[in-house]
């Protein structure tokens, strides 16, 4: 097992309900080396799975210009839905 | 576009680990802030139920920008981000987190960077099943060059604001009050995505930088800026800041 909940049934789920083609993952660092094992498990399922290269800080941290693409749904690992405060 | 988050919760039992509950014990801590990452969060009861049996009462809260209660950000890591009444502020005795790494903990250093009393951040990583303390020596340095920071931006006429696109950080307009609270000073305004550390130096004109992005970015990654660099927050209040700073 490993030591971090994968949950691709979530993540499943939830490109059946969206319907999407095209889906973006993003992992934080220490979830990186899962990007193999989560896109061969979502390309099953006839999606186009494109791995997000570039940094994963937070849930405030979600990549820009996706839609140019094509890319329906971004699944993001490791963070839950951030509030973001106006002025701190 | 849809987003979806996936918690991917920690997979193993949390609890504290013997070292933890002795050293809990030895220090006779009665009031504990408990606070984890959002791997851990759904996973505190035996932590709490272990607390509980030892008399130690829990004080929590849900900081301003997590989805639950006890779970820490790292951006959480100013004074009111907590959203802990200051009577519990008072009253906890030391913090506990659960998780691994240094980087959330150190939010709860970075919590009392301005206060006059510091309490102890005690981390049990349930991962290593270990104990280990943060506390202001671990970030002194940077520290130290934050207060030059505060100090330079009081004197300095040319200042750059750094505002990132990314939409959860973008702190436009809150960083245009600077305008009204330091009308004599000229501010160029510098838009990025991730921060190009390595493009500051292309503007010699700014004298110092504020950042308005991720509040981790003017602490952690003080050395980066050579010109220095506060967060928004403080700049608004820098004289206060400075005054009070122990």
């Amino acid at each position: 097992m490993t030591l971090y909940f994968i949950n691709l049934e979530q993540a499943v789920q939830k490109i059946r309900q969206t319907k999407a083609k095209t889906v973006c993952i993003q992992l934080p660092d220490g979830m990186k080396p899962y990007a193999e094992e989560i896109e061969r498990d979502l390309s099953k399922i006839g999606v186009r799975v494109l791995i997000w290269l570039g940094s994963n800080f937070g849930a405030c941290d979600i990549p820009l210009g996706l839609q140019r693409l094509g890319v329906d749904l971004l699944i993001c690992w490791g963070h839950n839905k951030f509030i973001k405060k106006e002025g701190w | 576009m849809e987003v979806l988050f996936i918690e991917a919760e920690y997979t193993r039992k949390v609890e504290l680990c013997p070292e933890a509950l002795e050293y809990l014990k030895q220090k006779n801590y009665r009031k504990i802030g408990l606070y984890a990452s959002v791997q851990f969060v759904s996973k505190l009861e035996n932590v709490k139920k272990q607390l509980q049996e030892h008399n130690i009462e829990i004080i929590t809260s849900r900081p301003d920008r997590t989805s639950a209660v006890s779970q820490l950000l790292g951006c959480d890591n100013y004074r009111h981000s907590l959203n802990l009444a200051g009577q519990e502020l008072a009253a906890v005795d030391a913090y506990l987190y659960i998780g691994d790494g240094k980087f959330h903990p150190l939010a709860l250093v970075f919590v009392q960077k301005n206060s006059n009393v510091k309490k102890e951040v005690i981390v049990n990583d349930p991962i290593a099943n270990r104990l280990f303390i943060v506390n202001e020596t671990d970030v002194a340095v940077i520290l130290n060059r934050y207060k030059s920071s505060l100090m330079k931006f009081l004197t300095a006429r040319k200042i750059g604001i750094i505002i990132t696109v990314k939409p959860g950080q973008e702190q436009f307009k809150p960083a245009l009050e600077l305008e009204k609270k330091f009308p004599d000073k000229k501010l160029f305004y510098f838009i990025d995505n991730n921060i190009s550390f390595n493009q500051l130096e292309n503007f010699p004109f700014i004298e110092t930088w504020v950042n308005t992005a991720c509040p981790r970015i003017g602490l952690d990654d003080q050395e980066k800026f050579v010109k220095g660099v506060i967060n928004l927050n403080d700049a608004l209040r820098a004289e206060e800041i400075l005054r009070c700073w122990t």
